[in-house]
């Protein structure tokens, strides 16, 4: 292309960089609008009380730690720190059941040929689609004449059974992407399936098994309703509770350490999710596609 | 002590089966079921209340106090704010597993005993174990039913008006005893106009307020079973509210609903408030300005139609601890360093000793005492009669329905249609 | 990975034979199966199945937890269908459905196309627009949206900027469901996630054909993107609506527990909830429950059936 003073049209590479400038404008505006609420929050932590909502900066001129300081006194004489304790002890378990039975579920789904496996999991997925609604109830009846309320039984009693049906389907997916060789020279070294379960796939599946951990963990973290409807005592609430306890109907407001509350409460979630990000997003994005 | 069924047992214990093995896999705490006998002969009792962060530590602080007085009786603390409160209570005590003792109000009495939920205090007192003397004013009639006393009063208080005393004076305007409803909103009128303020935050919205003007009018919100008024009458009320709302006398709904949690009032939107007289101290601290009680206004220019109402401590009928209960309460309602303690957060204080007692140092439980006597004085208290079961959900629907016509959803007409079948429908559950 | 020993050699064209072969084999799979399936099938059987059957007879009685259910018929429907504010609880759950899904599912896609493109920080956009995903059902940030949505706050302010004055949302009932909207929207990581992979699979020898063949940007879109991946849209609908009918918490706290006002936010789940566990009529949230199951089952049946109209699965191996 000869040159001249100014070319007619742009060069492939000029239309790539322009393009490429227009992307990322694009890309960080949308970005800004989507992060605002985080940064807002982290600001509005550092602010007094009143000045939370009234100003408009996103970050305080002076920084104040009243709020902060304001948690360390707990709440109603419980210390936040309980309701983090209670938050962990519950998205522990829920890991842990979840984990343990999801795999033993989808390792018979994927590896062992059983009559009526294609019934069950066909069971299986149908309650993906079924709201819980209809179990609230009953399942609160049960546990109620069980004398379980008010513990951490009812929050986590499915997570043990393999109820969480899309962690299992994860799994799933997941296992019969394993070349079968590797289980079937385990049979023939005369391991049974819980030998080939236990030592070779679940193993194996490591990835799929850090994905549910870890959304099971931030799930557990960030349940309300559950908590709301089975825990009575303060002492036990979780974090999603603990921050409700902070809208005072009766009293002064504590505005201020409601919205610093708020703020640690999303922490660990967030620093899971920097830590372990990609887990998250390659197991989302599989479970998107059909297997 | 009715439970849930045996056809529904049956039906879980059934679906339950073996799996009892596998609950068991997670368990970690165990379940609260106030299990309290222990080889030394302590006891343990639940005792369970609703309110803010203030009231829950001076709760704890007599709660240590009676402990050392009591020490072979542990308490066991339960506490939440008032929706929660009576959310977990229905469903304990469904399960007959209540607490021992519990906060409880005049809107629940006949719920509840109703259900045969509430321990009946007579027979503990005429055992020794509770003294029924020395309430003031009448208000220990507020936990009768039916010649029964299943609830003792810790508090007594009544329907306030709290107003911007700074609102107030700026408009040159001062409230008197025996005022009129004209006279009142004449003068939040003139409040609007030299400070485009609102004059209140809603007042159309409040069961307890309404109460009092059917009683300044011979009627009353409840009888014994059913609502005492007519649809005619609450169409007007809310028709005359809602013009409130349109011409601005009354604060705009939808930032009066922005500032929740937070009053209307200490947000500066309006200048005064319907509330009762013991909330009237959380103003000072959360507003700008100073607030102080003004006169409930009348329709006679005498009769206020107030009452005292109270906070009240009830028993569970199924207790396994009845005497300690009884101790409990007695002590809650009657010790005076409990009085000096709890001070006016409940009311002003139910029982002489107490009253006695606690000797309000700052200016607004001054003025709440204040208020009280002069109230008492005037000798316009009426007698309270113990609220037909639904009520609680009666008074969350008037709340709300007003709250739909007071932001121009509902035609008053139909607002008040609305009211009377959810009441219809509360009574018969 | 010391556990995972070399496959022996087999002869070429011949399938290993299974173990054990013939009824004993089969029973023995039978067992080893239905063992590794027993947390399930009790799970199954006590959580889910056990439950369904039992609120399905409570949305046929009265019960007040107090005292054993009285059976009523179709009494707790018809009052349910007659109920004014159990309407409203419907017209604000569909309201909230239609608008948020695909204003939600159409940003996904967008922003999907564009991280499609290899740019230089593509992954890091990417996480970043995924974490609302993760918080977004959390209360913590249900405050925050009821902060930032109320009366002068920053939505409010700059939205008097470009001269829409809708007097704060959240005390307004015409307006404060759409603050639930924008949260719902503000979650859209999770489909674009789920696009992106699908997008990825696309076989880049479509679009270098079309493009041969004088297609532009748009036919490319239309022709060969959208069926490619429609599977995954059609993934996307399903879960996301199925998802929007059951909302609660964002609910529950950005309208400070009242779901209102004057019931404005009074999503399906918070009347059951209210009359479930407020007022006690767990034979009415029950019905309340099987009506939305019988809605959602409706409304999954629809998208499976429509499926033959516009998705398009690859029948090539992969």
């Amino acid at each position: 292309m000869t040159s001249a003073t100014s070319p007619a049209l742009p060069t492939a590479s000029e239309r790539r960089r322009s393009g490429s400038i227009a992307w990322h404008v694009g890309a960080l505006a949308v970005l800004a609008v989507v992060l605002y609420p985080v940064i807002w929050v982290v600001g509005a932590s550092f602010k007094p009380s009143k000045d939370i909502i009234a100003s408009l900066d996103l970050l305080p001129a002076k920084p104040v730690w009243a709020n902060f300081s304001g948690l360390a006194d707990g709440i109603s004489g419980i210390s936040v720190g309980s309701f983090f304790w209670n938050s962990l002890m519950y998205a522990v378990l829920a890991v842990a059941g979840v984990v343990l039975s999801s795999s033993l579920t989808a390792y018979a789904f994927a590896k062992i040929r059983f009559a009526g496996r294609n019934l069950l999991f066909t069971l299986m997925i149908g309650t993906l689609l079924l709201p819980y609604h209809v179990l609230l109830i009953p399942q609160y009846v049960l546990f109620r004449n069980l004398e379980l309320t008010d513990t951490l039984v009812p929050l986590v009693a499915g997570k043990f059974l393999a109820t969480e049906a899309f962690f299992v389907f994860l799994m799933v997916q997941f296992m019969r992407g394993l070349p079968r060789e590797l289980d079937e020279a385990a049979k023939l070294d005369g391991c049974g399936h819980l030998r080939t379960y236990w030592s070779i796939v679940l193993p194996l599946s490591r990835p799929a098994i850090i994905t549910s951990a870890i959304f099971t963990f931030i799930n557990a973290w960030n349940d309300f309703m559950g908590p709301l409807i089975y825990l009575n005592t303060p002492e036990k609430y979780t974090v999603s509770l603990g921050l409700m306890m902070f809208r005072d109907q009766e009293g002064v407001s504590n505005y201020g350490s409601m919205i610093a509350m708020s703020l640690v409460a999303l922490v660990p979630v967030i620093a899971f999710f920097m830590a372990f990000q990609r887990h998250l997003i390659d197991g989302m994005a599989t479970s998107g596609l059909k297997g | 002590m009715q439970q849930g069924g045996n056809v529904e047992r049956r039906t879980i214990l059934k679906a339950a089966g073996a799996s009892l093995a596998v609950v068991g896999l997670g368990a970690t705490a165990t379940a609260c079921g106030g299990d309290s006998g222990s080889g030394d002969g302590t006891v343990t009792i639940r005792y369970a209340w609703w309110g803010g962060e203030p009231r829950t530590i001076a709760i704890k602080k007599t709660i240590a106090l009676f402990e050392k007085k009591f020490p072979k009786i542990k308490v066991k603390p339960e506490f939440t704010d008032y929706e929660a409160f009576w959310e977990k209570f229905q469903t304990q005590a469904s399960g007959g597993n209540p607490p021992d003792v519990f906060q409880n109000a005049v809107g629940f009495l006949r719920k509840y005993d109703k259900r045969g939920v509430l321990l009946d205090l007579k027979t503990q007192a005429d055992a020794g174990n509770l003294s029924l003397d020395n309430f003031r004013n009448g208000v220990l009639a507020n936990g009768q039913v039916d010649g029964k006393q299943i609830a003792v009063p810790v508090g007594a208080n009544t329907m306030a008006l709290v107003i911007d005393l700074k609102a107030f004076e700026k408009a040159g305007v001062e409230p008197k005893f025996g005022w009129t409803w004209d006279e009142y909103f004449d003068a939040l009128q003139k409040i609007q106009d030299k400070q485009k303020i609102a004059g209140d935050t809603g007042y159309f919205s409040i069961m307890y307020l309404y109460d009092l003007y059917l009683r300044q009018n011979g009627k009353a919100f409840f009888t014994d079973t059913d609502l005492g008024f007519t649809e005619a009458d609450l169409t007007q009320w809310w028709e005359d509210g809602y013009k409130r709302v349109r011409s601005g006398l009354v604060a705009d709904p939808k930032k009066v609903e922005q500032v929740k949690p937070k009053s209307a009032l200490s947000a500066g939107l309006a200048a005064s408030e319907f509330t009762w007289d013991n909330f009237s101290i959380r103003y000072e601290g959360e507003g700008e300005s100073d607030y102080g009680l003004a006169p409930i206004p009348t329709t006679d220019g005498k009769d206020t139609g107030q009452y005292l109402g109270s906070l009240m401590l009830s028993g569970f009928s199924g207790t396994k601890h009845p005497k300690e209960v009884a101790q409990f309460i007695d002590f809650m309602v009657h010790d005076p360093e409990v009085g000096e303690i709890m001070g006016y957060d409940r009311g002003i204080l139910a029982t002489t000793e107490q009253y006695e007692a606690f000797k309000p140092a700052d200016d607004n439980n001054k003025g709440v005492a204040a208020y009280e006597e002069e109230v008492a004085g005037a000798g316009v208290l009426g007698k309270i009669t113990p609220h037909p079961s639904g009520a609680d959900v009666i008074e969350a629907a008037f709340l709300r329905i007003g709250g739909e016509v007071a932001q121009g959803k509902t035609k008053p007409a139909d607002a008040a249609k609305a009211l009377f079948s959810e009441a219809k429908a509360a009574f018969a559950g | 990975m010391t556990l995972v020993k070399e496959a022996p050699a087999r002869p070429a064209g011949k399938r290993p034979a299974a173990p054990a072969a013939g009824r004993r084999g089969r029973r023995r799979e039978n067992l080893a199966g239905y063992l590794f399936m027993s947390p399930w099938i009790a799970g199954f059987l006590l959580l889910t199945a056990g439950p369904m059957i039992a609120s399905l007879y409570y949305a046929f009685t009265s019960y007040n937890l107090f005292t054993p259910p009285q059976w009523i018929g179709l009494d707790n429907f018809t009052t349910m269908f007659q109920d004014p504010r159990w309407q409203k609880s419907v017209e604000v759950t569909l309201k909230y459905v239609v608008v948020a899904t695909p204003l939600k599912l159409l940003l996904a896609l967008g922003v999907a196309l564009l991280l499609a493109q290899k740019r230089r920080g593509q992954g890091l956009y990417r996480a970043a627009f995924y974490m609302p995903s993760l918080i977004g059902a959390s209360v913590s940030v249900g405050f925050v949206w009821r902060a930032l949505f109320s009366d002068d706050a920053v939505v409010d302010r700059t939205q008097k900027i470009f001269g829409l004055d809708v007097g704060g949302w959240i005390g307004n009932p015409d307006y404060v469901i759409y603050a639930l909207v924008a949260l719902s929207i503000w979650q859209f990581g999770a489909p674009m996630v789920i696009f992106l992979a699908g997008l990825k699979q696309v076989p880049q020898e479509l679009y270098e054909a079309a493009e041969v063949d004088g297609a532009g940007p748009l036919r490319r879109f239309w022709n060969i993107t959208l069926p490619m991946i429609s599977p995954v849209l059609f993934f996307n609908v399903l879960l996301e609506s199925i998802h929007a009918f059951q909302v609660f918490g964002s609910a529950y706290v950005v309208s400070d527990t009242r779901c209102g006002p004057a019931d404005a936010t009074l999503v399906y789940t918070c009347y059951l909830y209210q009359k479930g566990f407020k007022e006690a009529q767990m034979g009415f949230a029950s019905a309340m429950a099987w009506t939305l199951v019988v809605a959602v089952a409706l409304v999954t049946a629809v998208l499976f059936w429509s499926q033959k109209k516009w998705v398009h699965y690859e029948e090539a191996a992969k």
